[in-house]
């Protein structure tokens, strides 16, 4: 039996921007698949996927939703409304028939408001040089209120001091019952009020989220169970395993286990392969380490999709970092295969060693494959341009 | 009413989620065509029914400029309102970005013929956010009319004039705007009868529709705009009698796709913030490169008239509607 035959969980190695996106799809494409499942991140995701010359950058959508298959938001995402009917317009502009139709979500997952993101970029911007990189998009502000019922004014909680009396967090499951959300949003409100205030009012939002609750299908139970007894899941990961919350280098870090532990999780022990991707070259967005970086691949490589961001700052890029490789697959407890992207690179470098200088890597893909068979190898933006391997596992075939 | 926000991302998102539900942006009209006519009624918060409606200042916004959008909502006319629906988070955010007016309050209403129409008269609230949205879709789309060339337009014209009160006027002494969309004649008397019923004043003489138009003149810059979709469109009768009424308000627009565009570039005009071109320039950089041709071509003469700065009036002068 390959590799990819059943239940394939794919995670980025690098700091985001690997190309997991292509790769979801790729796997979509190529074989039956019940429903992409997204097990971390919410909307500050954002992976490019581009077939027949149809383009979309996918945040809280799945990457698969081109090759017509489903997504659902596991309880471990987190999901913000507004960001997602934005997304379902581009879907629908780019030939995709009511996308939204196309969604479950885990009525479990937490629910990002205008509220967060406000205060998200209020936190951001006073710390003016000392940015983290954040997208602006309430991510960890969405976990760290999570995290305070219980807290008192002024305690401390993951370094950041208690502002109010905390509330219990909002979930997808509340948009459908206005007056459990509508308490939750008022201490939300009060809470933030003297960190930023959005200009939407609690009404407002109730209603917002009412429609919004009419608009998907909401799940409880384990709805990632049931959907893995009827057929092949695509696990889609967000970020990269080396911003994860425990093995990333903080502060730089996402609020999100980005390694598959959750989809583990999720997956309660059923057979799977997890598949690492790569691209050829380390990226990343805005501050935080970046031990090959080199201005000369930057120049080398500019990218189509990916700019600097308002909150997020600059786009940067350096050579391979073997020790950085064999990190992140190591926070990953391993990988079964990898996805190389990016293969139509050329003057490629790799820094083989922690300190060393960077050599020259003429064959990139038998690079990567001495350490482990290569699944999916990607030599371009298009879906044409990625090949799916009959690659067998050494470990969980 | 005039607090809180308008936000074009809440608005579009809500109007994404109701698609997706397959809910009509006009839901409480395909509620009530689901129902026998007899049981046709204006929704509550639309009742002009011994209705006052006010447009005032509040902490969020010191400058309100009330504009209030009335349209016909017979017949053909329908496709106006859905064209205001679809457009509406463009009109605030132009009167708004390009700085027409620091804070506008939006109202809509809706006209029929009160001879023949169950619902001949809705009229919503001032507001400055996202209910605008909700108060559109709760307009009762009747489609009736009578076929006699005209509506209850003066109807239309005596709530405003009598109905309703704004900061504007009271504190500033400034003008509001309303916007008639239609495309007929007024009635040949604004009937007694008709006030009783519909807005319930003691009304017991029948009203010259010249004189209201007067009165409500004082208070407001008051519009008449002919889509371009009905027969009427090139009957020198009804340009004739609108001119009689409002002189060069009268407005003529090619394409009824851009009656939002044409109401948010009168504001700019008639604010004197810009001039014909810098208004169908503002328009193109929004995305109605389009819809501003027409614009162009519907405000020809308004850009060229001698804008008159009235005196400030006296606060609560006298009515001037003559009885006969």
């Amino acid at each position: 039996m390959s590799l990819l035959d059943g239940h394939v969980v794919v995670v980025g190695l690098g700091f985001g921007d690997e190309g997991k996106g292509a790769v979801v799809d790729a796997l979509c494409a190529g074989l039956p698949t019940t429903a992409v499942v997204r097990f971390n991140g919410g909307a500050q995701a954002a992976h490019n996927v581009v077939v027949d010359g149809r383009h979309h950058t996918f945040s809280q959508f799945g990457a698969g939703t081109f090759a017509g298959v489903p997504t659902h938001l596991s309880r471990f995402v987190l999901v913000e409304p507004f960001a997602l009917a934005a997304e379902a317009r581009r879907l629908e502009a780019a030939g995709v028939r009511n996308p939204l139709s196309l969604l479950s979500i885990d009525g479990r997952a937490l629910l990002t408001t205008p509220f967060h993101i406000h205060a998200n970029r209020a936190r951001e911007e006073a710390r003016g040089v000392n940015r983290h990189g954040s997208c602006g998009k309430g991510i960890g502000e969405t976990v760290w209120y999570s995290l305070l019922p219980g807290a008192a004014p002024g305690d401390v909680v993951e370094s950041q001091e208690v502002i109010g009396t905390p509330g219990e967090a909002p979930t997808v499951a509340d948009c459908a019952r206005p007056s459990v959300l509508r308490r939750k949003l008022d201490a939300l409100a009060r809470f933030y009020a003297p960190l930023a205030t959005p200009p939407h009012s609690v009404d407002e939002l109730v209603a917002l989220y009412r429609d919004f609750a009419g608009a998907v299908r909401i799940t409880d139970g384990d709805e990632t169970g049931r959907l893995a007894d009827s057929g092949r899941l695509v696990f889609e990961g967000a970020q990269g395993a080396l911003l994860d919350q425990y093995h990333g280098f903080h502060p730089h870090t996402t609020w999100s286990t980005t390694t598959p532990h959750n989809a583990r999780a999720l997956l309660g022990g059923r057979p799977h392969t997890v598949m690492g991707v790569t691209r050829t070259y380390l990226t990343r967005h805005g501050a935080g380490p970046l031990p090959t970086e080199s201005a000369a691949v930057l120049a080398r490589f500019p990218e189509a999709h990916n700019e600097t961001g308002e909150f997020q700052g600059a786009w940067r890029a350096g050579h391979l970092d073997a020790a950085l490789l064999d990190y992140a697959i190591a926070a990953c407890d391993g990988v079964d295969a990898l996805a190389v992207t990016h293969l139509d690179a050329t003057g490629l470098k790799v820094v083989p060693r922690d300190g060393s200088a960077a050599v020259d890597l003429p064959d990139p893909l038998a690079w990567f494959g001495a350490r482990l068979p290569v699944a999916v190898m990607g030599y371009g933006p298009d879906r044409a341009g990625y090949r799916v391997a009959e690659a067998r596992s050494t470990i969980n075939a | 009413m005039g607090h809180g926000h308008w936000d074009d991302n809440a608005y579009a998102a809500a109007k994404t989620f109701r698609r997706a539900k397959g809910e009509d942006d006009f839901g409480y009209t395909a509620d009530l065509r689901s129902k026998p006519a007899k049981d046709w009624k204006v929704a509550p918060a639309l009742d002009p029914l011994n209705a006052v409606r006010e447009c005032r200042d509040s902490a969020d916004h010191t400058d309100s400029t009330p504009i209030a959008v009335l349209f016909d909502v017979t017949g053909s006319m329908r496709r106006v309102p859905r064209v205001m629906q679809g457009k509406l988070g463009k009109l605030h955010g132009l009167l708004k970005r390009r700085g027409y007016l620091a804070d506008p309050q939006v109202m809509f209403g809706a006209i029929g013929d009160a001879d023949s129409d169950r619902v001949p008269l809705q009229v919503g609230q001032f507001e400055s956010d996202n209910r605008m949205d909700e108060q559109l879709r709760t307009i009762f789309l009747e489609g009736g009319g009578g076929g006699q060339k005209s509506e209850s337009y003066e109807l239309a014209a005596y709530f405003m004039a009598r109905h309703v009160v704004t900061d504007a006027w009271q504190n500033r002494g400034r003008k509001g705007y309303l916007f008639i969309i239609g495309d007929e004649l007024n009635k040949p008397a604004l009937e007694a009868r008709h006030i009783r019923r519909v807005i319930g004043d003691e009304v017991r003489e029948d009203i010259d529709p010249a004189s209201v138009y007067r009165e409500l003149a004082r208070k407001w810059h008051v519009f008449f705009v002919l889509p371009n979709q009905s027969s009427y469109y090139n009957d020198p009768e009804i340009g004739e009698h609108w001119s009689g009424l409002l002189g060069q308000n009268f407005l003529k627009l090619d394409d009824p796709g851009a009656v939002c565009e044409l109401i948010a570039a009168t504001i700019g005009l008639e604010e004197r913030v810009v001039d014909v071109d810098r208004a169908l320039a503002d328009l193109a950089d929004v995305g109605s490169a389009a819809e501003s041709k027409a614009v162009g071509k519907a405000l020809a003469k308004l850009g060229t008239k001698t804008v008159v700065t009235s005196a400030v009036p006296e606060a609560e002068g006298p009515s001037d509607v003559v009885l006969r």
